[in-house]
């Protein structure tokens, strides 16, 4: 539940004749359902959800279904609308069109009630625990104690969850207070509490982003165990390798579409990849490179013979995560004058903490790092930034900006220590107007008013006016994390070609984007990170979604291939 | 709570609020008043006359002012920057303090600049005192609101073991010697209490109002809304809130070494009945903006003036005071809650109305709901 869905992507019809479409059309996934079926009626089928969160549509009729006794992966980007569907049928969200069926029965899920008293169920991925309270307690929370004591009876409850926690594998002590467990051991809680409640039907989002591969692989045979004993899993994934390992077939989402079901026995990783990526990407993207760059003079090649010097060099980086998990593991990298570097890479594998540690937020365990030839190690943030770095956080809403500030206070906040925009004891009011005049007019900010709270202004505005911020300091290197993260079409590509006039200006941009579309579109290098090392540095010519795909899911490209 | 008022801006329902939930306030306490057989007229004719009737009762309302007003503002610079300063009444007493070593000292008998002698030392343990809860949050996290509220009885009991043995002069009651007059601050207005701490007050309140349109109080209160944004713009969290703390902490220890400059001369226990823990309520009900707590104070001190003159002549116990001051909070909170919730909505649809007739694009306001 991270982020406010990406703007749906314009190319996703893709025709590929091994898939089901989902178009209208065509609207049920035809495809029988074959292995360990007893019945060929789906327990859940889920026709023409649509949902739509402002102007975002997080879900664009949407079909999905799921057999008894088999595991249904649903991959996605994030922001493809994978939990959104999920929290329309666990009675999260209401949909603004389309049906669910529940065993053949039309059902109006209300409320995650509803949802449980029809059998279903749903892990979330930030668990809902009460960590002062032992397991037992979390599990029987909400349900009725049996008998007529007021006493609670948990000797009993105690004993059904070691039944459950013996028949699935999911080893568990009852008395234990939930605090004091893993992450695994939490997840396993959770199940059981599912399980406790007599469910058919498990949702699992994104089950394995905390756990270790191990438990993973604990986790992995307790759902198996689950199917066996006939019940039906929804098992919510970006990881392709996952989705292989444990689904017996997947639905593929992107941009709040369904882009096919697919038996995972017929499948590759590859293709997968493909799918959930955008499959005409590398053609449509040339394209509009051409469109973007047709608005820039400077040649290719004027460029290059500007990018010699290296204006972000990273050697040898090891760092740590918040929660104290290696996050950057021997990382180097190198941005030079007037290049865009994109970081390609699934969420969470160290693209925070890389940004953070280049804009001095973060602590360095070893390694160095050296912006324009200084290492800026131990230097802090407002050094560096004096030293020449603009800075684009991932987070616009709590990092960048301050909600509560006007535009004129939020475009200062960098720089409320020196003339113009200040004197000696006082801020300069005047000063500051003129600044955000200026901004507000070159940055095409729309806005009824300058003292208005910024929090009253949309995605795409806050965002320039964090664009305008940053790119109106004296700069060297430009590190953009998710720049355009929410934006509709129109501002992203507004950002993209800042972006764009960075580079040809002759700063060095460092681009994070989890956005695999817009790291191909803009970068002049690709480099592919995984658990915080740099997997491989393509450039742009050469980089496809092949390559990369695999590299972005932690294997290393055969030479051969 | 009625600066944007007085300031002249639009007046809106808002603005209006405030006044209403004061005028319930004093009705709820009419009905306690009549229940206990008062006329609430009467009382409340009292109640103003007490504390504004004479030369007299406007000068020692005033000093209550005083008070009330630099203990307020002290806890409203912590609140403006989300530092949940609850210590006052303890940084007060050590400012006490502070300013009764000076004043007892050889220094305080040195005309004119004694008495300035005694203000900074006031400031200054007021200002180290405050350390401790901050330099707590900066270096291990520890809530600054358990800390302050602890510290207070620490403090306390600290001046109370001083006054019955180290500092205590001889006699019977645990009191402090007297400062020497030379570090006393004089009297404004003769055959009144009203002493130069008033001028001391109007300065912290122009200081306050200042602090927030300089380069220090932008980065100050920068921090406090959103610390994650404020050092990733560069700025100083642990100087910020070092310096935050020591500000309000300074602030209160003023106020103790004013009390003892000003009205005590010398060292009681009890020389603040509570003023650090009312400055919590005028803190929040003047807004955080010093004219704000400019009138809260003069306010509270109306009441807690004139609720003397009821009880002497009506005999309605002081804590009728008390009474009246939880109502005044109570309702002002249901005020702001109650314009918080149903005057948002308006003022969004008014911006949203206003974005579309100048034709431009309306966006979604802000990403706050959640996709995915």
């Amino acid at each position: 539940m991270s982020d406010a869905g990406s703007p749906p992507l314009s190319n996703s019809n893709v025709d590929h004749p091994a898939y089901t479409s989902s178009s209208p059309s065509n609207p049920k996934p035809s495809q029988p359902f074959s292995a360990g079926t007893q019945d060929d009626q789906p327990v859940l089928s889920m026709n023409g959800i649509t949902c739509r969160f402002n102007e975002v549509i997080a879900n664009n009729d949407v079909y999905f279904d799921l057999f008894r006794g088999e595991i249904h992966g649903l991959l996605g980007e994030n922001g493809a609308g994978k939990t959104t569907l999920m929290s329309v049928l666990y009675g999260l969200y209401k949909p603004e069109a389309g049906e669910i069926f529940v065993k053949g029965k039309r059902v109006d899920v209300k409320s995650p009630l509803d949802a449980i008293s029809l059998g279903i169920a749903m892990v979330h991925q930030h668990f809902l625990l009460t960590p002062s309270h032992t397991v037992t307690e979390n599990i029987i929370v909400g349900l009725k104690s049996p008998g007529r004591s007021i006493f609670l009876n948990t000797a009993e409850a105690e004993k059904r969850i070691l039944e459950l926690s013996r028949k699935y594998g999911l080893k568990i002590d009852p008395k234990a207070i939930v605090g004091d467990l893993s992450v695994g051991e939490q997840q396993r809680v959770e199940i059981i509490k599912a399980l406790y409640r007599d469910i058919d039907i498990l949702i699992l989002d994104e089950p394995t982003s905390m756990l270790t591969p191990v438990e993973e692989k604990a986790l992995f045979s307790t759902l198996s165990a689950m199917v066996k004993a006939g019940l039906s899993i929804i098992f919510i994934t970006h990881k392709l390798k996952e989705v292989i390992e444990a689904s017996t077939r997947v639905t593929v989402l992107r941009g709040g579409k369904v882009i096919g079901t697919v038996m995972t026995a017929q499948t590759t990783e590859t293709e997968l990849a493909k799918l959930m990526i955008g499959r005409s990407l590398t053609q449509s993207l040339a394209q509009s490179q051409e469109e973007i760059q047709a608005g820039i003079q400077k040649s290719p090649s004027e460029r290059a013979s500007a990018g010699l010097a290296n204006v972000l060099e990273l050697k040898n980086v090891f760092a740590l995560n918040n929660s104290g998990v290696q996050a950057l593991k021997d990382l180097s990298l190198t941005v030079s004058k007037g290049e865009i570097v994109g970081i390609a890479g699934v969420d969470g594998n160290g693209q925070s903490e890389l940004a953070e540690i280049v804009s001095g937020l973060r602590k360095i365990q070893s390694g160095q790092v050296f912006i324009d030839g200084r290492n800026i190690v131990g230097m802090s943030p407002k050094q560096i930034r004096q030293w020449g770095l603009a800075y684009i956080p991932e987070d616009r809403l709590n990092t960048g900006l301050i909600l509560e500030y006007s535009i004129a206070e939020n475009l200062i906040l960098d720089r409320w220590y020196t003339r113009p925009y200040s004197g000696k004891i006082f801020l300069n009011k005047h000063e500051m107007k003129r600044f955000a005049e200026e901004i507000v007019s070159n940055f095409d900010v729309r806005t009824p008013s300058l003292d208005i709270q910024v929090r009253y202004l949309s995605g795409g505005n806050l965002q320039k006016i964090v664009l305008g911020r940053e790119l109106s300091r004296e700069h060297k290197l430009l590190i953009a994390h998710n720049p355009t993260r929410g934006l509709d079409v129109g501002a992203a590509e507004y950002v993209r070609k800042q972006l764009f006039k960075q580079r040809d200006s002759g700063v060095g941009v460092l681009l994070l984007s989890l956005d695999l579309d817009e790291i191909l579109l803009v970068s002049d290098r690709i480099a592919v990170i995984y658990a915080g090392r740099v997997m491989g540095v393509f450039d742009r010519t050469t980089a496809d979604v092949e390559k990369i795909g695999p590299l972005m899911g932690g294997y290393v490209v055969d030479a051969n291939a | 709570m009625t600066t944007t008022l007085i300031l002249g801006k639009r007046l809106s329902f808002k603005h209006i609020v405030p006044f209403l939930s004061g005028g319930l306030a004093f009705l709820v306490g009419g009905i306690i008043l009549y229940a206990a057989g008062v006329d609430p007229l009467e009382a409340y004719a009292l109640l103003i006359k007490g504390s504004l009737g004479t030369t007299r009762a406007i000068a020692d309302t005033l000093v209550k002012t005083i008070s009330l007003l630099i203990t307020g503002l002290a806890v409203a610079v912590a609140f403006k920057c989300k530092l949940w300063n609850i210590g006052a009444e303890g940084q007060l007493y050590m400012g006490a303090l502070g300013g009764l070593l000076v004043g007892i000292a050889v220094v305080g008998m040195i005309p004119v600049v004694s008495v300035i002698f005694v203000l900074i030392a006031g400031i200054a343990f007021g200002a180290m005192f405050s350390l401790v809860p901050a330099v707590l949050k900066v270096k291990l996290g520890v809530s600054e609101i358990i800390v302050t509220v602890l510290l207070n009885f620490v403090a306390l009991l600290f001046i109370s073991y001083l006054l019955h043995g180290p500092i205590k002069a001889p006699g019977f009651l645990p009191y402090s010697p007297d400062i020497f007059p030379e570090s006393e601050l004089p009297i404004l207005v003769e055959h009144t209490r009203l002493h130069a701490g008033l001028i001391i007050a109007a300065l912290a309140a122009i200081f306050v109002h200042f602090l927030w349109k300089s380069k220090i109080g932008f980065e100050l209160k920068s921090v406090g809304m959103n610390i994650s944004a404020a050092r990733y713009a560069g700025m100083n969290i642990t100087k910020s809130i070092l310096i935050t703390m020591a500000i309000s902490g300074g602030l209160a220890g003023l106020t103790g070494a004013v009390l003892l400059a000003g009205v005590q001369h010398r060292l009681i226990e009890g020389i603040s009945p509570g003023y650090g823990f009312i400055a919590v309520i005028i803190a929040l009900l003047g807004r955080e903006n010093a004219l704000g707590v400019c009138l809260v104070a003069f306010f509270f001190a109306v009441l807690l003036a004139g609720s003397e003159s009821m009880y002497r002549t009506l005999g309605i116990p002081v804590a009728f005071a008390q009474t009246l001051q939880a109502l005044v909070l109570v309702f002002v909170l249901i005020g702001e809650v109650f314009t918080r919730i149903h005057l948002p909505k308006r003022i969004k649809r008014v911006d949203e109305a206003k974005l579309e007739n100048l034709g431009k694009q309306v966006g979604a306001p802000a990403e706050r709901g959640k996709v995915e």
